[in-house]
């Protein structure tokens, strides 16, 4: 596999080389959407952060470009033990990382960097572990302080890791940003030098591109690092030009200043389309809008009113006016291009008359108040909430429900509904490793459902999450389909949510991009991608 | 009206005005526009073909009647199916209705503190200038939007807030105009009978002071609707579904390249009721300063 691998990157360098000896160095321009919190992926929790970071680092397996198929990356390869609990990592050698102004490596990478970078998240009493706030939401949402018993350092190039729990997504999850490798030795020169916080501002990695500066809501620079160990990638240099307005990322576009902007306008994809220059990529999401009932809060601790306000909602209508057919009406938590989806499960019918009798039967017969959460921005699962609860609210009117419309700056907006203080909120997810525990467990389980947990329906409900954790101890994919499509037909009955839809994804490109793939998972990755 | 008035030799004061109001065409065509805008917003029932947050599923981003729409939708709908017309013409009523109760209370309480500032001099007038110097060194809108952070956002703590950001304006002209009248004799007179406080400031010297307080009324009526359109439109004004403009712009703006309709309306209504305003503003300034007079 290395040797096929080898050919085309081979080749792909030496045309590099051609056209950057020939004319100037070939530098991609990204309109990014926003300005990234800092350059640490363990730390962090937003896409626009992830995708800055992305390309600086490695993770020891690493998703196939374009696709949820999880390839080695620092990993070699690794073996699994019987009961499932044991995994044991043999490392890549000759792993170079990368240099700066302040910081020269003077070895390869290895399994020390790994304990260090998975300590630094677990350890309490790591140097690292409170640098920067010391907040790893991923690493506690995944479950790994609960699910990791060891990690070893057997060998320089062989890593054992140790869970306390069968856990049939785990190397799935390594390849997440969140388990990203930095290195130990810039982490022990920057200790030195009294500036720890540095290792999340000025990153050094093994990855394909070096980081080179960055200006608040303005540009990030990075450069193409030779010595990567899969080879120098095709670009010289890429550039994120930070634009926070979707408008005037097409206006880049077109002007030729950037040559892929994410989240376009759905309004403006039928101009894009007419555009000789622009190419528009498009890929179903992976990933799912929907309305939270709070289940902890009257009335939505009533099952009927839930599934009441399913009935009343015009969902088709939604779809059409706001995803503007770039999106399918959702039925189940997880999409359809995911395995177990349960293609038996049928919607509730959109019924204004048999909603406001099965209201009357819960005791609400004029209805009640409510709030209403609408997030403030655009995401990939839901282009404009704002304008989806202009629509739910028209709907809930005529079964006598008054929405009150609420909305906070992001950040609070998600600080707040983790935090369960609304009634009924919008929100929305973007798989990240291509597993349906992923969606389920992190959205709809028990342990989510704390205050502040991503579960932000504070829906608890034990068979169901009986369903997922028996799920989750099992690597067996057909057992696991089975129990992922029983938890389904659960989650239909029970109704927490209103899914709203999985939205297909655009990315519009200029046409002198080559071999750009759109990420299942949200991110925008470069460093296959050439330019003509 | 105006006619029968001009025939009676000599003129009085409202006619001297109104003649040399009518001789600026521009502040008669605001006039003229305000009066259709007042009656459009009064007549909003009755003159609006749909319910202003009716959703018309079936016809979503229908264009405008000339550009291949239909007459059931005259100015076409927005990405919901909301008739444009009709939340036009609601919004007249809101903007009105906004204009009125921001120049009302900001012309009443600066009107009442530039006249005291006036009046007790010294502790009292510094007090009352300097925080009206405070609120005039921030931006009017930095301001406003302060104000409804802390109030929460809703239309009614927006109409407060432009009225609490607009109320300098009145204050300083109250006193300054207040100031120069006090010296006049026919004050001091009205004193040495014996007039008290109340009556020298609020039967004496205020009607005196109307002219320049109108004509900033009337302009600030027209600050008054563009700032409540721009808290409409930063999402801390109006609150959906309510049609008002700034609102309506802000939903919409993303369809800036293909549906013009929804948001060019909206803008368009904000631009010709400030501009009339602004006009009519201008033509009563003329009338009613003497200086300015022919």
């Amino acid at each position: 596999m290395l040797v096929k691998n080898l050919i085309p990157l081979a080749a792909g360098a030496l045309v590099a080389m051609a056209i950057a000896g020939g004319a100037s160095a070939a530098t991609l321009v990204y309109c990014s959407e926003g300005s990234p919190e800092n350059f640490n992926p363990q730390i962090n929790t937003t896409g626009t952060s992830f995708d800055a970071a992305f390309h600086v680092y490695n993770r020891l397996v690493e998703f196939e470009r374009g696709s949820t198929k999880v390839v080695p990356g620092l990993a070699e390869s690794w073996t699994v033990s019987e009961d499932g609990k044991t995994f044991t990592f043999k490392l890549r050698r000759g792993v170079k990382y990368q240099s700066s102004n302040t910081f020269k490596p003077t070895r390869d990478f290895n399994a020390d960097d790994v304990l260090f970078s998975i300590n630094r998240q677990w350890k309490a009493d790591h140097p690292y572990h409170k640098v920067s706030g010391g907040s790893y939401d991923y690493f506690g949402d995944m479950d790994m302080p609960k699910l990791l018993k060891s990690v070893e350092k057997v060998d320089p190039y062989t890593v054992k890791v140790e869970l306390n729990e069968a856990e049939a997504p785990f190397i799935a999850n390594l390849a997440m940003d969140f388990a990203t490798i930095l290195s130990a030795e810039y982490g022990d020169v920057l200790m030195k030098a009294g500036t720890p916080e540095k290792m999340d501002q000025e990153p050094i990695g093994t990855g394909p591109f070096r980081f080179v500066s960055y200006q608040k809501d303005s540009m990030i620079r990075f450069q193409a690092f030779d010595q990567h160990w899969n080879g120098k990638p095709p670009l010289d240099g890429l550039v994120y030009s930070i634009t926070k307005d979707p408008a005037v990322r097409y206006a880049k576009l077109k002007a030729g200043e950037c040559h892929v902007m994410p989240y376009p306008n759905p309004a403006d994809l039928p101009k894009m389309r007419e555009d000789k220059d622009i190419t528009v990529l498009s890929q179903e999401g992976l990933n799912i809008g929907y309305l939270a009932f709070n289940v902890q809060k009257k009335p939505f601790d009533d099952k009927r009113v839930r599934q009441a306000l399913n009935m009343a909602i015009d969902k088709k209508a939604i779809v059409d006016a706001v995803y503007l057919g770039a999106g399918v009406a959702a039925i189940n938590p997880i999409p359809p291009t995911l395995w177990s989806y349960n293609t038996s499960i049928r919607d509730y019918v959109f019924d204004p008359a048999k909603a406001k009798a099965l209201l009357a039967e819960a005791g609400f017969p004029n209805g009640f108040e409510t709030d209403l959460w609408a997030m403030p921005v655009q995401r990939p699962y839901n282009p404009n909430a704002q304008r989806i609860a202009e629509m739910m609210q028209a709907d809930l009117a005529k079964v006598g429900v008054k929405a009150k419309i609420v909305s906070f700056e992001w950040g609070e907006y998600r600080k707040r509904a983790q935090a369960g203080e609304h009634q009924m909120a919008q929100l929305g997810w973007t798989g990240d490793n291509g597993d349906p525990d992923n969606f389920m467990y992190v959205l709809l389980g028990c342990a989510a459902a704390r205050p502040g947990g991503s579960n932000i329906a504070k829906w608890c409900h034990k068979p169901f999450d009986d369903l997922l954790v028996a799920a989750k101890r099992t690597p067996d994919v057909a057992k696991r389909t089975g129990l992922y499509e029983e938890a389904q037909k659960i989650f239909k009955e029970e109704a927490p949510w209103f899914t709203i839809a999985h939205s297909v994804v655009f990315k519009p490109i200029r046409k002198e991009v080559v071999d750009f793939r759109i990420s299942p998972f949200g991110r925008h990755q470069f460093d296959g991608v050439r330019l003509n | 009206m105006s006619a029968e008035i001009r025939d009676v030799p000599p003129p009085g004061p409202l006619a001297d005005v109104w003649a040399s109001f009518t001789e600026n065409k521009g502040a008669v065509a605001g006039l003229v526009v305000i009066v259709a805008i007042a009656l459009v917003a009064i007549l909003a029932d009755v003159l609006a073909p749909h319910s202003p947050i009716e959703q018309y599923r079936d016809a979503l981003l229908v264009p405008p009647v000339w550009a291949g729409g239909s007459w059931s939708h005259p100015l076409g709908t927005d990405d919901i199916g909301r008739d444009i017309l009709s939340r036009l013409i609601h919004g007249a009523r809101l903007s009105m209705i906004i204009g009125s109760i921001v120049v009302t209370l900001s012309l009443v309480a600066g009107t009442v503190l530039g006249l005291a500032a006036a009046f007790f001099k010294g502790v009292t007038d510094i007090a009352i200038m300097r925080l009206m110097d405070i609120m005039l060194a921030l931006p009017s809108l930095l301001l406003a939007i302060v104000i409804v952070a802390i109030l929460g956002p809703g239309l009614f703590n927006a109409m407060i807030a432009v009225s609490i950001v607009t109320l300098p304006h009145f204050t300083r002209l109250a006193r300054a105009s207040a100031m120069s009248e006090l010296t006049r004799e026919y004050v001091a007179s009205s004193r040495l009978a014996g007039a008290g406080s109340l009556r020298l400031m609020f039967m004496t010297v205020l009607p005196n002071c109307l002219a320049p307080l109108i004509v900033q009324a009337t302009l600030g009526f027209s600050n008054a609707i563009l700032d409540a359109a721009a808290l409409g439109f930063l999402g801390l004004g109006a609150q959906p579904p309510t049609p008002e403009w700034g609102t309506m712009l802000a939903g919409s703006l993303q369809f800036i390249q293909r549906a013009w309709w929804v948001v060019s309306f909206p803008g368009f209504a904000i631009l010709v009721t400030v501009l009339a305003f602004n006009l009519m503003g201008d033509g009563l300034r003329d009338a009613l300063d003497p200086k300015l007079k022919r």
